[in-house]
């Protein structure tokens, strides 16, 4: 346990340096500060048509998972770049503990910063309109995205120099191209998986009006979180293994 | 009673028949050995396979073909030996943003060591990096460098030491501080492997030298055996002086210089016995009233006499 919290703390001190800290910090309040200046004085019905345009517009597509894939890339990716994997593996304890610790602080770090960010935009939403029923629901789709990214950069870090470069690729070209042309394929996208349980602890209205968009097949906050769950249970395994056999040179 | 040279009575690391090639390039080839307590030194030149050897020791690497042991387990099925295993690799393998202290600590809590503070401030202490620890290792020197990881492989107070060229970019002092100490570590009965391409430098650490040169066994044994392997083939030194062609015709005189030639402006001076060189060429050089700027061994040269003890084997 006090090598899993250990690897745990140097890993989300090694993806969150001081510099990354203020750029993600500034870059998770942007979409506020956008929704900011662009909502005064609407009424209310009018807000929340640009709260979900925000939030389907620019949270979610694009704030979301370059926090994410970026943050998570790095968790193992460094490692291995710096040779410091070494420094990890020959110690008594598990891969498995390893790889736990390692994904764990990839999606802590990630998930403060896109709460943060969705505290902030749904903050800004309550102060214009009073409603504050939609932060919680936001904050909770954050976290559920940045859990299925840091499952699957954390693992492809280890593999490759080009995760980030890939992680874009996949999200502007695929999720934000292919998926949103055939959205029968939304179920492969980590963020819509994000937004669905966003929209599942939303009130109907809101659930409803996302649904509308026609931007995904929008599941259930049950089958969401168990999805997610799923994700990151074979990420972890899968981590652990390509530790356990693969060379480390 | 055992016979061959690569061998030693009391194992702690038995490598049996190992090979490892990477696709079409075979980084080590059949090598039989074994090592106990004391400081043993890995020589070999460049790109010879110590580290492949070294990092398939602690199982970061798999053997191609061949077994190899640590305390009687493959380290790699066996993560439990790790706590009596210490590595300190040659490449950067630290934390920029911890400060030697921090380092040293995320070691020791790894490894379970059971007191931490204790454990850490003794490595600490062992490398002599008491003023510096609490500075980030992103402002280190290699030299500063080299000591935290000598320091973070120490605080489990591990029972098998590997290091890689451990001593590269450390000033004389620092040099001498580490060779005194993994000096005294062999003493105190643990096995230290340490691998370095300048048979010096294992000489004043060890008294038993693996060879190893394109991945294979070239010599086993005592510094002194391996010495005189080496004695009948000439070392190759580049000197650069003022006075060139003076101190060649000089140099010729002396019953130790084998031939000398003249390249560009630079003297390149054959010997047997590179140490009697390095001390015989300042005296003759202050005898014509010539300077030197520049004494070393050509690598070439070195490399040559590790492919002649391969040829020989």
């Amino acid at each position: 346990m006090r090598a899993a919290s250990a690897i745990t703390v140097a890993t989300i001190r090694q993806v969150l340096g001081f510099r990354r800290a203020i750029i993600f910090g500034l870059a998770a309040l942007a979409p506020a500060l956008v929704f900011l200046l662009t909502t005064q004085a609407l009424v209310d019905e009018a807000a929340l048509d640009r709260f979900i345009g925000m939030v389907i517009g620019l949270y979610f597509p694009l704030l979301v998972p370059i926090v994410a894939l970026i943050i998570s890339a790095s968790a193992l990716g460094d490692e291995r770049r710096d040779g410091t994997l070494s420094f990890l593996v020959l110690r008594p304890i598990p891969r498995s503990v390893i790889s736990t610790s390692k994904i764990i602080g990839a999606i802590a770090v990630a998930s403060a910063l896109n709460a943060l960010g969705a505290a902030a935009v749904g903050a800004v939403y309550g102060l214009e309109t009073g409603s504050w029923g939609l932060v919680i629901p936001l904050v909770v789709g954050g976290v559920v995205a940045s859990i299925v990214y840091a499952s699957i950069f954390v693992p492809l870090g280890f593999f490759t120099d080009r995760a980030v470069l890939i992680g874009l690729a996949f999200v502007l070209i695929f999720e934000n191209g292919v998926v949103s042309a055939l959205s029968g394929l939304s179920s492969l996208s980590p963020w819509r998986l994000g937004m669905s349980a966003f929209s599942g602890l939303a009130p109907a209205e809101v659930a409803s009006q996302l649904t509308d968009t026609g931007i995904a097949n929008l599941a259930g906050l049950g089958s969401t979180l168990l999805r997610t769950m799923l994700i990151l249970i074979i990420s972890i395994v899968g981590t652990t293994l390509v530790l356990r056999r693969r060379d480390l040179a | 009673m055992t016979l061959n040279p690569a061998l030693v009575e009391s194992p702690t690391i038995e490598v049996d028949d190992v090979s490892k090639w990477f696709g079409q390039k075979v980084a080590v080839s059949n090598v039989t050995c074994s090592f106990g307590p004391g400081v043993t030194g890995l020589l070999g030149p460049n790109g010879a396979g110590k580290t492949t050897m070294l990092r398939m020791l602690t199982g970061l690497i798999r053997p191609s073909q061949g077994a190899i042991r640590v305390l009687g387990v493959w380290p790699r099925t066996s993560p439990s030996v790790y706590s009596s295993i210490g590595l300190v690799p040659e490449e950067a393998a630290v934390y920029p943003s911890m400060t030697a202290r921090e380092y040293v600590r995320y070691a020791a809590t790894l490894s379970g060591v059971t007191d931490i503070h204790a454990a850490t401030e003794r490595a600490i202490d062992a490398v002599a990096l008491d003023d510096a620890a609490d500075r980030k290792l992103a402002g280190y020197s290699k030299g500063m460098r080299q000591r935290a990881k000598v320091a973070a492989s120490l605080v489990s107070d591990p029972q098998i030491l590997l290091l890689d060229e451990p001593l590269n970019g450390t000033d004389p002092v620092q040099r001498l501080h580490l060779i005194s100490l993994f000096r005294r570590l062999g003493d105190e009965g643990r096995t230290i492997i340490v691998s370095s391409h300048i048979l010096e430098e294992v000489e004043r650490m060890s008294d038993r030298v693996i060879a190893v040169v394109d991945g294979r066994l070239a010599a086993a044994g005592d510094v002194a055996a391996i010495r005189s392997a080496m004695s009948d083939i000439p070392y190759r030194v580049r000197v650069e002086t003022d006075r060139t062609r003076v101190l060649a015709a000089r140099l010729l005189e002396e019953s130790l210089v084998h031939g000398v030639s003249v390249e560009d402006g630079v003297l390149h001076v054959e010997t047997g016995d590179l140490t009697a060189l390095g001390k015989r060429v300042p005296a003759v050089a202050r005898e014509v009233d010539a300077r030197i700027t520049s004494f070393r061994p050509e690598d070439a040269s070195l490399e040559s006499v590790f492919r002649y003890l391969v040829r020989k084997r």
